[in-house]
């Protein structure tokens, strides 16, 4: 108990330390750019100013908080979508070594492919383009969700399965019981990355398409004089969000991962 | 002509008799040979091994690890295809895994994400599909307290201690009522007392089942063998596996753990299987 206490003292002191490291070297930024780049504490009145009233929906101004939820939910969509392909297929990827040999080059293929270049292509085929940033979003979200999920299935101990083979499991018993249960893991790997790179992505997708969303705040104060405080701001939500996405993921995962 | 005809007719009478004249053989194997295709090219496991196993006797393969003994078993339960010669289970030949074998797996096999109940129930419900719920569900139960672990129903393998695991995959095994009872070193990995109450414990569900399963277990333990078998197969090392002896065990039962070993019979087939199994005895047989 007592160990635990002084090992969560040092934790929450490496993390002070950081941000105080951080925060140093900003105003030493903002000192060199002569306030170009505004400092913590203007950062922090800004802040103050933008988190007003965060859920403030007029027409004209909608507030930061209306921001980050439609952001949320555009990657919830993709995700979402995403996850529902990738994870089925990852099973049929890992439980036959033919779909893998035949998925497996076309996956290289498009994997790499940069998230941007999938936007045009998504305004293409829907011809609007909120819909064209899930699509980036959804393409973006499988490949991690798959390459684990596939992995996982591939790697199921043959005393599972030969559990499901001597008592007759059917297929459906064999998927819920054994595959499922034991790429759970793996499978909470891959949707932890997907989401990490969906939010990374969504971005990038809103300064594309406008609209509502974070993304697009950050263009907006970038290029229609707008001020570099709340750019600052915009990306410290991001990453705070970004990091508890994470977080919620690494929860999950050990919910999931079972004692052995 | 007429002689021919007679054959003929000898010969579908027979097919048709045999089966009801010698109802018990529970298991044949008629010169079976497995090989496996490794990366250096075919490997034989076990090399024509005919064996027979009548109704409600218990029979151990015995022999060094690698001799083929699991292979072999595994020809019985279905999870081994022989690649020559036929297994016969039940008067029926051996395609797959079937409800009427019931295997007990060297380590447990137990799924780890299921409490020892789920771990039953679902392996009673894939195998005894016809059931009711109901009555899966008081399998499970009568099989769970016959190996004393009802109080234990909730819990995951990976909480019980191996010799309660072990007890978990034989209840598993009993609750689907086979007619064969596989054992694949089943007491393998537990320390020496838990193991011999394993096995007294292994006799009395065979016993509460007027001793009517047939069970072939694999082991390396001669005790073991001796204690447990009406007959000890001994097989020579592989690769290309066959059987080197058979040894009857005529000991009566119910046997007495403490008793046996000072009978002569015992004492007679354990100095046979150990000249069987073992070449060195003593530091003065090893050769320099």
């Amino acid at each position: 108990m007592k160990a635990k206490v002084i090992k969560l003292g040092w934790s929450v002191m490496y993390f002070v330390a950081g941000m105080l490291l951080l925060l140093g070297m900003w105003d030493m930024v903002s000192r060199i750019t002569k306030g170009e780049i505004p400092s913590p504490l203007a950062t922090w009145d800004t802040f103050k100013e933008v988190m007003k009233d965060p859920f403030q929906n007029e027409p004209d101004y909608k507030g930061i908080g209306i921001k980050l939820l439609s952001s949320l939910a555009r990657v919830g969509i993709g995700f979402g979508l995403g996850s529902l392909v990738a994870i089925p297929l990852g099973f049929l990827l890992g439980s036959s070594r033919i779909m893998m040999n035949i998925i497996n080059p076309i996956m290289q293929i498009l994997r790499p492919v940069s998230p941007l270049a999938w936007f045009p292509l998504g305004l293409a085929i829907f011809q609007d383009s909120p819909k064209a940033s899930i699509f980036m979003i959804f393409i973006c979200s499988l490949w991690p969700t798959l390459i684990n999920t596939s992995f996982g299935v591939s790697n199921i101990p043959q005393d599972h399965k030969n559990v499901g083979k001597a008592f007759g499991f059917s297929v459906w018993k064999y998927i819920i019981r054994i595959m499922l249960p034991y790429s759970l893991p793996h499978i909470f790997t891959g949707l932890r990355l997907s989401i990490g790179v969906a939010w990374m992505v969504i971005v990038a997708g809103e300064m594309l398409s406008g609209g509502i969303g974070l993304g697009y705040f950050v263009w907006e104060e970038g290029f229609n004089g707008g001020s570099v405080g709340k750019i600052l701001v915009a990306i410290l939500i991001i990453g705070a969000v970004g990091l508890l996405l994470d977080r919620l993921f690494t929860s999950l995962q050990k919910r999931f991962t079972y004692a052995v | 002509m007429r002689s021919s005809a007679i054959t003929t007719t000898q010969n579908i009478a027979d097919s048709i008799l045999q089966p009801v004249l010698t109802p018990s053989t529970a298991i044949d194997i008629k010169n079976v040979t497995v090989s496996f295709k490794t990366a250096k090219g075919s490997y034989t496991a076990v090399k024509e091994i005919s064996l027979s196993v009548q109704k409600g006797e218990i029979i151990s393969l015995i022999g060094h690890s690698g001799c083929g003994k699991s292979t072999l078993m595994g020809t019985i339960s279905g999870m081994v295809k022989p690649t020559a010669g036929d297994v016969t289970a039940n008067g029926k030949p051996v395609m797959g895994p079937g409800p009427d074998r019931g295997i007990v797996f060297q380590n447990y096999s137990l799924l780890p994400w299921l409490t020892v109940y789920r771990n039953i129930y679902e392996a009673v419900d894939a195998a005894l599909k016809d059931l009711s719920k109901g009555e899966k569900k008081e399998l499970v139960e009568r099989n769970l307290k016959s190996v004393h672990l009802w109080d234990h129903k909730d819990k995951l393998p990976g909480q019980l201690s191996g010799g309660m695991k072990q007890r978990v995959a034989i209840a598993r095994a009993f609750a689907i009522n086979p007619s064969i009872l596989l054992l694949d070193e089943p007491f393998g990995a537990l320390d020496a007392l838990t193991k011999s109450n394993m096995h007294v414990e292994l006799l009395k569900l065979w016993n509460l089942d007027n001793r009517e399963k047939t069970i072939v277990m694999v082991t390396h333990d001669v005790e073991e063998a001796i204690f447990l078998s009406d007959r000890v197969v001994v097989m020579n090392n592989g690769p290309a596996a066959t059987i080197k002896e058979i040894v009857s065990v005529p000991l009566d039962r119910p046997r007495n753990k403490r008793d046996i070993v000072h009978d002569p019979v015992y004492m007679n087939i354990h100095d046979k299987l150990l000249s069987l199994l073992i070449d060195k005895f003593s530091i003065d047989d090893i050769k320099d």
